[in-house]
């Protein structure tokens, strides 16, 4: 029986939506952000960019070397990262504002306190897919220990899409290549919005889907009060004031209790307002 | 009178490409049905999305156009406006071309700039108001982008040592900024050199030279101004460029009149003489009216076209390059689904400049108040580049507005609609359907020419 719909262009079958996916399956309504996403985390897609090495997905640290590797490769298994690829930076200085409104000053990387900050790798690595796929390139890597230290080594690029033999030529496929994502890799950490990332989540993405500010009650003066829904012994005489988030805040449910016993942590609000204990039946 | 195809009573077109959609008005605000021998299949102007869908999808939507958007939902082929009503606005340059020379040598017969000098005196541009116009160029742009630099005249070669000191300039704007930069030439062939074609080589220019046919039909159009033929001498300067092209492209456009309408062995000729793309296009309006082409005319360039692109499916299912431009450029934006509320980026983020440092919406409207934009010296008058693009949107053109090629077509080239109107929207939607057919063929055929 032919299809009674099938989607040509490319136009097309980014948008169409086929009987039975929910809307979710859409690019502009999938959970699948920059950040790891619901159904996949595209970051993964990069790690296995270089034959030889696996990169972090979301820095350029180098996290392992294969055996077979080319042996200039083998020191980096040696906490290095990744520096640039064919003149290529991977490390930029980042201005901004720290807060709303601030002036725009040098954004350290807060972990590292390094001036500099490693670029999100389908930016940054767009044009090297683009003009060296299948090729060899010059990488430049540079030691944690001692950033004076620089290896370089030439490695290959993985091919983005795979190819099929048709009729004894090569042809392109618009699919992933298998060794780029082996399987199992892309949906290697994924969201957990239901417990670790139900709190974790900082820009309150996963927030946004949960209560967060509850019991509120206006004042006078045109502002309000009201308790955090993450505020542990909340009880009518509690007082109403919110707990700025923190996770070492012992007044807050935490990371193990969610994993624990989330049931009995969290509470439904209803109307805004904290659920009344059931009512004893007589 | 003389013979052409379209009155000579022999070669009448024959063949029906269903004519239904595309001889008549459009049907379709939204969408265009079509056929070929796998199916039927549907073109939504929203999105410029192709399916192929089934027979009871295809009568559902013919018998009920007034409620497509409603079917649309049904089947799932609805989607968010991809074109809003809101146009572009203050969008910086990536592209100019220079009329380095408002002069010609040749006198053809519908040229837009008038034999060259656009209808005033015959004048050079200025080494000041081209490095200014090279300056402007890398102006607004950041580390890592591309912008265009195109030379055309009247005939840029009359003018080759502003032509060089441009793309010295260029290049080392290109060098300090990184910022790559991409050169090309449209000349009438006649004072192209050796030399020259090793400069085009080392600058990797695609080089377009205007041929409207072969000998004789050529001469009869583009002649020297003393009335002498120019064809063979043509020729002989553009050989030794198509042996020499590895960075540069040499191509030939074909300029189609009433008196130049055999296309296919123009075509045939052409690649066979080695261009790296041969391309159509209808002359649609000329300052004097003459070789404008006629409903007539256009339905047989259509027939004309078709017969070439039929060629370009037989070559292409068989593995072969046959660069015709038209096709290869259809080709790629259906497949790619382009959809766009312009027709071309004139006004956009491409403007031509004048002799005298004026920019203009394009190298067609040198020298005409309508698409006045300022002065290199200047920068870009951002109102009146607001206003042009406010207006030009296809949203606001008619009957743009209710037709289903809108955004593909982005309602007609600017100049020959202002100065004309739109004569050839059934050539452009028989083209279009063609190409749509031709599509799904190669699709099936050759998925690989579109990389899948
Ligand atoms: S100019 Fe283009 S979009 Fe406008 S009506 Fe004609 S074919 Fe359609
Ligand atoms: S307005 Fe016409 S001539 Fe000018 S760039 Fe656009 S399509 Fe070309």
């Amino acid at each position: 029986m032919s299809k009674s719909i099938e989607a040509k262009n490319l136009s097309a079958q980014l948008q169409y939506q086929a009987a039975g996916n929910p809307p979710s399956t859409l690019p502009q309504t999938a959970i699948s952000n920059a950040f790891p996403g619901l159904e996949m985390d595209f970051r993964n897609i990069w790690k296995r960019i270089l034959v030889g090495i696996e990169l972090h997905e979301s820095s350029n640290f180098v996290v392992a070397v294969d055996d077979d590797a080319p042996p200039a490769a083998g020191q980096l298994d040696n906490d290095y990262r990744l520096m640039s690829i064919e003149g290529i930076e991977f490390m930029v200085a980042v201005t901004g504002p720290l807060y709303p409104g601030g002036d725009n000053v040098s954004l350290p990387d807060t972990t590292f306190g390094d001036p500099q900050m490693s670029l999100e790798w389908s930016n940054a690595l767009a044009s090297i897919i683009q003009n060296y796929s299948g090729k060899s390139v010059h990488c430049v890597f540079e030691s944690l220990e001692n950033p004076k230290k620089t290896v370089k080594v030439k490695l290959k690029v993985r091919k983005f899409f795979d190819e099929a033999d048709v009729n004894g030529e090569k042809v392109k496929l618009a699919v992933i290549a298998k060794d780029i994502a082996p399987p199992g890799q892309l949906t290697q950490s994924l969201c957990s919005p239901w417990q670790n990332d139900y709190r974790e989540c900082a820009c309150f993405y996963w927030a946004a889907t949960r209560p967060d500010y509850v019991n509120v009650e206006a004042r006078p003066d045109g502002t309000s009060t009201g308790n955090n829904w993450m505020q542990k012994n909340r009880t009518p005489d509690t007082p109403n004031v919110y707990i700025v988030d923190d996770w070492m805040d012992i007044n807050l449910v935490n990371y193990t209790d969610l994993f624990r016993h989330w049931e009995e942590s969290l509470r439904f609000i209803i109307g805004g307002k904290d659920e009344q204990p059931p009512q004893k039946v007589e | 009178m003389k013979e052409t195809i379209a009155n000579a009573p022999l070669i009448q077109i024959q063949r029906n490409f269903g004519a239904s959609s595309c001889t008549t008005p459009p049907k379709q605000a939204n969408f265009h049905l079509f056929d070929t021998e796998s199916g039927k299949h549907i073109l939504l102007a929203n999105g410029s999305r192709i399916f192929t869908i089934s027979d009871e999808i295809t009568q559902a939507l013919e018998g009920n156009a007034d409620d497509a958007e409603k079917l649309f939902e049904k089947f799932g082929l609805s989607a968010p406006a991809y074109i809003t009503d809101e146009p572009l606005a203050d969008v910086s340059v990536r592209s100019l071309s220079l009329a380095i020379a408002q002069k010609c040598n040749l006198g053809c017969t519908y040229c837009y700039a008038q034999e060259g000098n656009f209808g005033s005196k015959n004048k050079d541009m200025s080494a000041e108001a081209a490095m200014a116009s090279v300056n402007l160029l890398f102006s607004e742009v950041s580390k890592g982008e591309t912008v265009n630099l195109a030379f055309l005249g009247g005939e840029p070669l009359t003018n080759r040592k502003l032509l060089c000191e441009c793309t010295a300039q260029a290049v080392a704007l290109s060098k300090a900024k990184s910022v790559a930069v991409n050169f090309s030439i449209t000349t009438n062939g006649t004072l192209v050199t050796p030399e020259d074609g090793e400069f085009f080589e080392r600058h990797k220019f695609a080089v377009t030279v205007s041929l409207d046919g072969i000998g004789d039909v050529h001469n009869r159009l583009r002649a020297f101004k003393s009335g002498n033929e120019s064809y063979n001498r043509i020729l002989k300067n553009i050989r030794p460029l198509l042996k020499m092209q590895r960075d540069m492209q040499v191509s030939a456009r074909v300029t189609v009149t009433p008196d130049n309408l055999f296309l296919r062995e123009t075509l045939d000729e052409f690649i066979s003489l080695g261009f790296h793309s041969v391309g159509f296009s209808p002359m649609l309006s000329s300052p004097t009216g003459k070789s404008e082409m006629g409903q007539k005319e256009l339905d047989v360039m259509l027939e004309q076209m078709i017969s070439c692109g039929e060629e370009f499916e037989r070559r292409v299912a068989a593995g072969e390059r046959f660069p015709f431009l038209n096709m290869t450029n259809a080709l790629r934006e259906l497949h790619k689904g382009t959809h766009r509320p312009y027709p071309c980026g004139a006004g956009a983020g491409y403007l031509g400049v004048s002799a005298d440092g004026g920019l203009y919406a394009c190298h067609r409207f040198v020298e005409d108040e309508d698409g006045a934009m300022g002065k290199v010296w200047d920068g870009i008058d951002r109102a009146k580049q607001n206003l042009w693009l406010s207006k030009r949107h296809v949203h606001f053109q008619e009957p743009c507005r209710s037709c289903w090629a809108r955004y593909m077509c982005g309602g007609g080239c600017h100049h020959e609609v202002i100065k004309r109107g739109r004569a050839a929207c059934n050539y452009i939607r028989g083209w279009l359907h063609y190409c749509l057919q031709a599509y799904i063929r190669l699709l099936e055929k050759r998925p690989d020419y579109f990389g899948v």
